[in-house]
């Protein structure tokens, strides 16, 4: 009786560091010193910005053989939910990748949880390297809102939504690529009518929103947009612009324009869908541009959404530095490399979509039709960001309301009166603390 | 029900001891030597569990936006903003939705598995086919919930899934949107957690199973019971504290439940699969409203926390009504 009492102890103990190890999380094994550069992001390594980051970095490891440099690959989401209580604690990279706007970037500016780099800009010459709208989503004010106050985060690349459509399909079809609204609608009525639905779409996240931002751009002007993201004003949801947007949305709904099954699909589905040669069109962003090239076997080409001056677009994700880093200095340096016309031409070059790239160096075709698309927008400064910026916990208002009118279940009022409450109620949590 | 033993006494026996107003200040309770192994799970209790559910109450006073935002003092104004909040009610509704596909579809079903696992396949087949059938069910709590996530959105999804593209070969030109209708997804998502969730009470009914005693079914049989009124009057009975067991786990779980939730439709389309915990997750990370993340969650545990009592307490009066004699 004894022996075996011993026996079960001995096991007990033996027992316990395993289970002590597999409920402890791992501590990481970021360095805390200046020796040490902690990068966290969540491109992927063979997108246009892990390749020229991948060089960014080579060139500052030359520079400081000293100093090692420790990636840690994150993904967006992990980063968007959980960066507000991590960056709390003292575990924290020197430079991250965070995105961009009030939501975002502007709340963890405003909690004081990033280093302020006015200063840094101003020495290195950031501010001058950076255009108009692409310096709005770098600086925030006191209450996290965007456009003025101190530099946060710094962008590498920009980007912007257009459409991409299945040359091989327009071509069986005999149809042009549209200039304008009307054209475009001529076109998806080509091929509804051939019982093919024209735009791949997803309901359940981002891709609904940005077709339907794109569709109130087309009646709005930067007045509106400035009300609408800045909080210059008022913006009226049931106004013109709004209301003319959802019932154009609501009525290529009904057309068969967007698949009426598409509410719960996601942009990898729509995506996928679009390079196998189901749907002829898929209004996204630049930011498929690389995994299209790699994977669409059909000929394909590019146009911005027809008839837009503003168009939906940005800066590209910042880099921040974190308040409680360890190395911000190393950090200002590596942001300052990355700004680098080396490091800015890889991004040209890989359909990245370079701030401060020369697009003459571009040769591939496709390429430079991608820099000359986002340029044009540059030119009229047309970039009028995302339809999720205003408020936090915008992005699941705007695809839920969105989901509604995909399946016919809200009047395009209900879904804009939905969409405004949240606004609201959203705007004034914010603006009070 | 195994009879409860009296805690072993070390005290000195009546007789000997000094006179009665020494002795009391002398006579430790009898739960004092337990008190070294309580301990431990005392403490890890105030750790993991009491001192952040104080911290979360307390939270849920102020209006925070999380992170080093200042605190504001609001009072019990986050709980009477719930009372009013459509959202939240909501979500309780679908926590009905939840009891129902992960208590009471599995606790039947795991019955009658097990019954059939057990008397039926057991005996045919024998012991080895029956256990390994017992784990393949089981085998759905093993799997990691992101896991199995992706695995049912390749069944479900609307156009690419399995089961409407072989809907679609049969000549069913319209298949239901199983995740993006906002009248189906409820259902489809429940079917999801009683495939998950069916396995724990076909492991605990199965066990308790091999308890009941033999002699019983026999006796019965004799007086010429047939096999169901051998189940209702013997089995049921007989394992009625694994049937508390189950029904009381396997609420709490349903009243928690977020992973399948978050994995399958994000509390959508159009919020009709929103759960408490959900809510409260979105409340806290993406609208950085953290006090009333924190009453919402706070709700959530006083609800819990009644649901259970009652459940314990019908268990103590049904075990009180046996031991008195029915």
């Amino acid at each position: 009786m004894l022996r075996s009492r011993k026996i079960s102890i001995v096991a007990a103990v033996a027992a316990l560091p395993l289970a002590l190890a597999a409920c402890g999380g791992s501590d990481g094994g970021g360095g805390s010193d200046d020796q040490t550069l902690t990068i966290w992001h969540y491109e992927n390594e063979d997108s246009a910005m892990g390749q020229a980051w991948a060089k960014a970095i080579e060139i500052f490891e030359e520079e400081n053989p000293d100093v090692e440099v420790v990636v840690e690959k994150q993904t967006f989401e992990q980063i968007q939910k959980n960066a507000k209580i991590v960056l709390t604690g003292n575990d924290v990279p020197d430079v991250m990748e965070y995105n961009k706007g009030n939501a975002t970037a502007g709340q963890l500016a405003a909690q004081g949880l990033l280093t302020p780099l006015t200063d840094a800009a101003a020495e290195r010459g950031w501010d001058e390297k950076l255009s108009g709208s692409l310096q709005t989503t770098a600086t925030y004010d006191e209450q996290g809102l965007m456009g003025s106050g101190d530099w946060y985060g710094v962008p590498n690349y920009g980007e912007f939504v257009q459409v991409y459509y299945n040359k091989d399909m327009f071509a069986q079809y005999g149809l042009e690529v549209p200039t304008t609204l009307e054209e475009l609608e001529t076109v998806m009525q080509a091929f509804a009518d051939q019982g093919v639905t024209p735009l791949a779409e997803a309901g359940a996240e981002y891709p609904m929103g940005q077709l339907w931002y794109e569709l109130v751009l087309a009646n709005s002007d930067r007045e509106f947009i400035d009300q609408y993201q800045l909080f210059d004003g008022d913006p009226d949801f049931h106004g013109p612009e709004m209301t003319q947007a959802t019932e154009t949305l609501n009525s290529w709904i009904q057309s068969g324009y967007v698949a009426s099954d598409s509410a719960a699909l996601t942009a990898e589905d729509m995506g996928v869908s679009f390079i196998n040669g189901t749907y002829p069109m898929m209004v996204s962003g630049s930011w498929w541009f690389g995994r299209i090239v790699e994977e669409m076997d059909a000929d394909w080409g590019q146009f911005n959404f027809p008839g837009n001056t503003l168009q939906v677009g940005s800066s590209g994700n910042l880099w921040v530095v974190p308040a409680n880093a360890d190395s911000p200095d190393l950090a200002e340096e590596f942001i300052d490399i990355t700004l680098r016309p080396e490091v800015q031409n890889i991004l040209a070059e890989t359909g990245g979509l370079p701030v401060a790239g020369d697009a003459s160096v571009i040769t591939d075709e496709r390429t430079q039709q991608l820099t000359e698309n986002f340029q044009a927008i540059l030119d009229e400064d047309g970039l009028a960001f995302y339809p999720d910026w205003p408020v936090p916990g915008y992005y699941d208002v705007v695809v839920s309301e969105l989901q509604s009118l995909i399946n016919q279940s809200k009047t395009p009022t209900e879904v804009l009166d939905g969409l405004e409450t949240a606004y609201v109620d959203g705007k004034a949590d914010l603006l009070d603390s | 029900m195994p009879t409860r033993t009296d805690p072993a006494t070390d005290q000195v026996p009546e007789a000997t001891r000094a006179p009665e107003a020494a002795d009391r200040r002398r006579r430790r309770p009898a739960w004092v030597p337990y008190l070294p192994y309580l301990l431990p799970g005392a403490v890890a209790f105030v750790v993991v569990i009491g001192y952040p559910f104080a911290m979360n109450v307390y939270y849920s006073l102020f209006k925070w936006r999380g992170g080093m935002a200042p605190m504001r003092w609001n009072g019990l104004g986050n709980y009477s903003d719930l009372m009013g909040d459509s959202a939240f009610w909501t979500s309780f509704q679908n926590s009905v939705a939840m009891i129902l596909a992960m208590v009471v579809v599995p606790t039947l079903l795991g019955l009658v598995l097990a019954a059939v696992l057990f008397d039926y396949l057991g005996r045919r087949f024998g012991p080895r086919v029956a256990a390994f059938l017992r784990a393949t069910y089981y085998l759905p709590q093993i799997l990691p919930v992101a896991v199995a996530g992706v695995l049912w959105n390749w069944i479900l999804n609307a156009q690419t899934g399995a089961l409407n593209v072989t809907l679609r070969g049969l000549g069913l030109d319209n298949p239901p949107n199983w995740l993006g209708d906002p009248d189906i997804a409820l259902p489809s998502v429940m079917l999801v957690l009683i495939w998950v969730q069916v396995g724990y009470p076909v492991v605990i009914f199965m066990s308790a199973l091999q308890r009941v005693d033999p002699e019983l079914y026999e006796a019965a049989e004799l007086d010429g019971a047939g096999w169901w009124r051998r189940f209702q009057a013997i089995t049921i009975p007989q394992i009625r504290p694994e049937t508390f067991v189950v029904t009381l786990t396997c609420t709490v779980a349903a009243l928690k439940v977020f992973g399948p939730i978050y994995v399958l439709t994000r509390g959508g389309p159009e919020s009709s699969t929103l759960v408490p915990s959900y809510y409260s997750y979105l409340n806290f990370f993406d609208k950085s409203k953290v006090g009333y993340g924190a009453a919402i969650a706070t709700v959530l545990t006083l609800v819990i926390i009644v649901v259970a009592v009652v459940i314990l307490a019908l268990q103590s009066r049904a075990e009180r009504r046996e031991q008195e004699g029915r």
